[in-house]
């Protein structure tokens, strides 16, 4: 293609730069986000108008910024649930389904202490919340592993197994706190019964200390694979099974082994919605939402290009998108599920832009046609 | 009782219809993931046409346009561009799930027509899967067509070699694959549960494509795996037909995703895997590049 | 279509200075060539000397950047296989284009336009055994490809272009993955072809006892250029091994005697399946002391990859024993064999011996990453990586411009050089080289058989594996037939004589060979 005198041609990239690579997800999120002020236009809504009230309202309004944090929290652990299978070169999209049981483990955890029937009563927090925090992560690893294991032990496609484990824990969940089931809230409205503000989660203004959690654990998976042994494994596997496989690293441990390391997280993701987020405090009737937004992790994983740093600015933003479309669906009366919808052309432009990662634009000045020879 | 078996039947056809729309991508080398996401838009789509124009034709007609249309593009990001086929197969899924619960919501509630007029007190789709699975078998076993897309799914660069347009080959496949897996999730929005939900599929998708895992890639074998899994989906919703009282209707639903992790767990056992290695396309998922 | 009627001796194709530039590279450089009817014209050339360029220009894969093509006296231009193969021209590629899971007949008539809309596999069936007694082939058509054997696949191949009516073939190194008695076969049926008035080239890098045995001109390629044309009935071993490599080979390996020392390895009745499922290693017993060099001569694909991936680890033994240093280590996995001092060097330097998106540091680190000296509690030491690989770049002479490169840029001899670096600093005693010097040019061959070779000197044994019955005999200390899974005998290395040892690798039984 010409362009007055300069020549535009696609070229195969030869190599990647770290600032290259980061251009495309950040091009790849611009256009998403352009080709999704269509649905604003469509519904008569000014995209400029409607970008700006969701930003207003995520990170500078004093409701809307501790919501997002609150969903920053939640995707940042997902989207690590996400990267550290995604590393070894395994699909984890089953953090629904770890993070459901997860939940539904913390909760057995107060339901053991009898927090269901005996609300009113002072509950010793101390042991109470860690013991929760380590059920969830618990109770994720071990679905989480069951994929983990299929894959490595049988060569089961893991995107099949998870999806399916997460359709059983979702019916699982409405199992426990619907229709009599153990969690039923006594009220019986289809949701589960409600932490007693003793075990409610350390807050410091106003922010759950599961942010801890979804920090630290970005900079110690980016630690983790930068520098150690472990680290290096899940590379080489990811990379190279076979390869890896040649080097005397198992291929039954690595598969196990990063599921249970992301189950484990998206585990906390659960307990952190579901038990520490300031006003939910009980598995709520619409947890799939919750459920739904985990896939976010997908996105946020690949954006960053399957780096936990460059998971935190990610994740926070789509914390704010996902928080700020809600409330502009509701004040500019837009159809209900526009984060679904960001959900939906989030995904499909950024596996268009995956192609740049292996070809590029140059636009070089078109030399003279040089007669033939 | 007889009720029940139509109902297995009306869903084993919506298995049928969408696995063998992926097994037809599969056996020329595209592994499609995204079958949820294509039956979504497709239920979707020709749920508010059909509901729109009252006509039932241009229902399905939508629903196998979009997957047509699915199908283009997940050939273009697979074929063309040569990008990983799951991840454009990830991409089309969360693309449907997203949008179709945007698009999907006004709608949601009853459909409102009359009710499709069964066959021989069946539904006329089981006829259609029927022809379908035939048809497959005849035009992959006996056909030049058939041969073509076999070999594109082993081998493309031998293919290539031997005069086949590899890339056009996959790419009519992986079109008439989401036209069908489009027309599945149009049967199902209009035939067989006509009524618009979030998120209504609930897995259909993803058990249609452990269905082709499991079939080894046979139409015939596909075909009784959709008997068996419609009617154990069936047997989910409605367990008080057979053991009324046991076990609550939640763990119920679950029953086919678990029955679907043993089956390919058993399928994934040693002595199935020779076997089972042996009907796998060879080249499934991998992009194929012409050398330059 | 111009070959419709051509006559024995017309010239049926010429290629008048081809010219393909590849970034960095001139692949061809003004190349002539002219083949006639009923004529072998073989095409000899190192790797890397431009002859797969000018096959794919030939064969339609490529277009050239100058020059001309002629079929029949014709100008053509090719834009894609489809053109030549219309125009007659048959090509039989070294690694087999053929789909294993698809039946002789199927693969043969894949693509062809009188396959008709519905398959007509009887009609196509009689065509084809009609033309394969012609010319004397014997196959099994109904057969599916993966049960033939390689001399039957090439076969296949040839059988295909001919059926397309091709007139002209063009062999790429027929003769790599055979026996000798199959290369013997394939030569008879060359003769037969050409005393059909068919045009026959192939294209050659090493054998060139074959290329006198069959060819009536030879054209050499060197650096992408023509560097002689001759007459067959002038050429003689010596001189065709000049021109392509454009010095006098003397190629020796420098083997000092070495003291036969204890044992190291010892494998008692060892049996291994393949991946289909299939016994492929038959009750291997033998035993390879400190010094010595376990030449293993077979084609691939008669249970060599089983038996060293049993030694190395990779693959369950059946049934038998593995003993090394005197200590059974046959439920061991390859990580505590790799501690122990086994090294692999692997046949697939790409998919198995490296990792492409890895640097070359990280590369190294595959034999490191587990050593105490390497990673304390956990931590790699990336300083003490970088070191070691900058050592093995020096002291193999790999060219690379830094260790962080990827390993994906570095050519085959150079990827090859870090991985027999990386496996030998680990100073092994028990060194398994599967194919090392597989697709290599002269010199890094020569290189890295002496490195080889060397090891012996500081008491480790090797176990060498390699089609190439010349590097065999001349590295090792004892030559080993292989065929489908059986040791055949074990040959004290200056005893081994090629014709034997050729045999045995097909097939033919250790009583027969040696009457």
């Amino acid at each position: 293609m010409r362009i007055a005198g300069y020549k535009l041609t696609l070229a195969k990239r030869e190599t990647l730069s770290g600032l290259q690579a980061s251009m495309i997800s950040v091009l790849a999120v611009l256009t998403a986000l352009l080709l999704f002020s269509l649905i604003f236009i469509q519904a008569d809504v000014n995209p400029l108008e409607a970008y700006k009230e969701i930003f207003d309202y995520a990170f500078f309004n004093s409701y809307g910024l501790p919501l997002t944090i609150n969903r920053f929290i939640f995707l940042l652990l997902s989207t690590c649930a996400f990267i550290i299978p995604f590393r070894a070169g395994l699909w984890n999209i089953g953090m629904t389904g770890q993070l459901y049981a997860g939940s539904l483990s913390a909760f057995a955890v107060m339901y053991a202490f009898g927090v269901k029937d005996a609300k009113s009563a002072e509950y010793p927090a101390l042991i109470i919340i860690p013991l929760m925090i380590l059920a969830a992560a618990l109770g994720a690893m071990i679905i989480a592993s069951i994929a983990g294991y299929l894959r490595g032990k049988y060569n089961v496609n893991e995107i099949v197994v998870t999806m399916m484990l997460n359709f059983i824990t979702f019916w699982l969940v409405s199992f426990m706190i619907k229709d009599g089931g153990l969690f039923m809230n006594p009220g019986g409205r289809g949701e589960s019964f409600e932490l007693p503000a003793s075990l409610y989660a350390p807050l410091y203004k106003g922010v759950p200390f599961t942010l801890i959690f979804a920090l630290g654990f970005a900079f110690f998976l980016h630690w983790l694979f930068a520098k150690t042994k472990l680290g290096y494994q899940i590379r080489a596997y990811g990379e190279n099974p076979t390869g890896a496989e040649y080097a005397g690293i198992s291929t039954v441990r690595i598969p196990l082994l990063v599921f249970i390391m992301g189950g484990a997280l998206a585990g906390l993701a659960g307990y952190h919605y579901f038990a520490a987020v300031p006003g939910v405090y009980k598995i709520a009737r619409s947890y799939a939402f919750l459920g739904d937004l985990a896939f976010y992790g997908i996105i946020c994983g690949l954006i960053a290009q399957a780096n936990p740093i460059a998971a935190i600015p990610v994740a926070l933003l789509f914390g704010g998108l996902t928080n700020g479309g809600r409330f502009v669906q509701g004040k500019m009366h837009l159809g209900f599920g526009i984060d679904y919808a960001l959900l939906g052309v989030l995904m499909i432009t950024l596996v268009a832009f995956q192609f740049f990662y292996r070809y590029q634009f140059a636009l070089t000045k078109a030399e003279k046609e040089s007669p033939d020879v | 009782m007889f009720e029940f078996f139509v109902r297995s039947l009306d869903a084993s056809t919506i298995f049928t219809i969408a696995a063998i729309g992926e097994l037809i991508g599969q056996r020329s080398g595209v592994l499609n993931v995204g079958v949820e996401g294509i039956m979504l838009f497709g239920a979707t789509l020709g749920f508010i046409v059909a509901q729109a124009t009252g006509s039932y034709l241009l229902g399905f007609l939508a629903g196998i346009a979009i997957g047509a249309l699915l199908g283009l593009l997940h050939g273009f990001f697979s074929v063309t561009l040569g990008g990983d086929q799951v991840v454009s197969g990830m991409g089309i899924w969360i693309m449907g799930f997203g949008l179709t619960t945007y698009i999907g919501n006004p709608y949601t509630g009853p459909l409102g027509m009359d009710r499709i007029p069964s066959v021989l007190g069946l539904s006329p789709f089981f006829f259609v899967g029927l022809a379908l699975v035939i048809l497959t078998k005849f035009v992959l076993s006996k056909t030049s067509l058939g041969l073509k897309i076999r070999s594109v799914g082993e081998n493309p660069s031998v293919a290539e070699v031997s005069g086949v347009k590899v890339a056009k080959t996959r790419y009519y496949s992986s079109i008439t694959g989401g036209m069908l897996m489009g027309f599945a999730g149009a049967v199902y929005a209009l035939n067989y549960n006509p009524v618009w939900n979030y998120n209504f599929l609930m897995g259909w998708g993803f058990i249609a494509l452990a269905l082709v895992f499991f079939s080894m890639w046979n139409p015939y074998i596909l075909m009784a795996g959709s008997l068996l899994f419609g009617t154990l989906w069936q047997l989910s919703l409605n367990p008080q037909l057979v053991l009324p009282g046991l076990f609550s209707r939640y763990i119920w639903r679950t029953v086919p995703f678990g029955i679907t992790l043993i089956v390919l767990f058993s399928m994934s056992m040693k002595w199935f895997r020779t076997r089972w290695g042996a009907a796998k396309p060879d080249a499934l998922g991998q992009p194929y590049l012409k050398e330059e | 279509m111009p070959l419709n009627n051509i006559k024995h001796g017309d010239t049926v194709l010429e290629a008048k200075g081809i010219t393909k530039r590849f970034p960095g590279v001139v692949a061809n450089d003004h190349i002539d060539f002219e083949i006639k009817a009923g004529e072998v014209h073989a095409i000899l050339g190192e790797n890397g000397a431009g002859k797969t360029t000018l096959m794919n220009i030939l064969f339609g894969l490529y277009q050239p950047d100058e020059g001309e093509l002629f079929v029949g006296g014709e100008n053509v231009s090719f834009k894609s296989p489809l053109d030549a193969i219309d125009l007659g021209i048959g090509m039989v590629h070294q690694h087999r284009k053929l789909v294993p899971a698809h039946s002789v007949i199927e693969n043969i008539i894949l693509g062809h336009p009188k396959a008709g809309k519905i398959l007509d596999l009887k009609r196509a069936e009689e065509e084809i055994h009609e033309l394969s007694r012609k010319y004397g082939f014997k196959i099994d058509l109904r057969a599916k490809v993966w049960q033939i054997s390689e001399g039957e696949k090439q076969l296949v191949e040839i059988l295909k272009a001919l059926y397309r009516g091709a007139k002209i073939l063009i062999l790429d190194e027929p003769t790599s993955a055979l026996t000798p008695i199959e290369t013997e076969m394939l030569m008879e049926s060359i003769k037969t072809m050409s005393s059909e008035d068919l045009a026959i080239v192939p294209f050659i890098t090493h054998k060139l006892p074959i290329v006198l045995g069959i060819s009536e001109r030879v054209t050499v390629l060197r650096h992408g250029k023509v560097v002689s044309r001759l007459k067959t009935s002038e050429a003689t071993m010596k001189r065709l091994a000049r021109e392509m490599v454009g010095r006098e080979v003397i190629f020796r390996v420098e083997k000092e005697e070495v003291e036969r020392g204890a044992p190291v390895l010892e494998v008692e009745n060892l049996s291994a399946l393949n991946d289909k499922g299939l016994t492929a290693l038959k009750g291997a017993s033998f035993s390879i002391h400190e010094g010595e060099i376990f030449g293993i001569a077979g084609i691939s694909g008669n249970g060599q990859s089983e038996l060293v991936e049993t030694i190395a680890g990779l693959r369950k033994e059946q049934e038998g024993k593995i003993i090394f240093n005197g200590q059974n280590i046959s439920h061991t996995s390859s990580l505590e064999r790799w501690q122990a001092g086994i090294g692999y060097i692997p046949a697939d330097r790409i998919d198995v011996g490296s990792i492409g998106e890895f640097s070359l540091i990280e590369n190294i680190l595959m034999n490191y990453y587990f050593d105490e000296d390497f990673s304390n509690r956990g931590i790699l030491d990336y300083k003490k990586a970088r070191k070691l690989t900058n050592k093995i770049i020096d002291e193999f002479g790999v060219a690379t411009p830094n260790p962080e490169t990827t390993a994906k840029c570095l050519s085959g001899g150079n990827l090859q050089k870090i991985i027999l670096g990386r496996v030998l600093s680990r100073k092994p005693k028990l060194i398994i080289a599967d194919l090392p010097s597989q697709g290599l040019d002269v010199g890094a061959t020569e290189f890295i058989r002496n490195k080889l070779i060397e090891t012996r000197g500081e008491k480790a044994c090797v176990i060498l594996i390699s089609e190439d019955l010349d590097e065999i005999l001349s590295m090792s200390d004892w030559v080993v037939p292989i065929y489908e899974g059986e040791i055949m005998d074990i040959i004290p290395g200056e005893e081994a004589k090629r014709e034997g040892v050729g045999a045995m690798m097909a097939g033919v039984k250790l009583e027969e060979a040696r009457s």
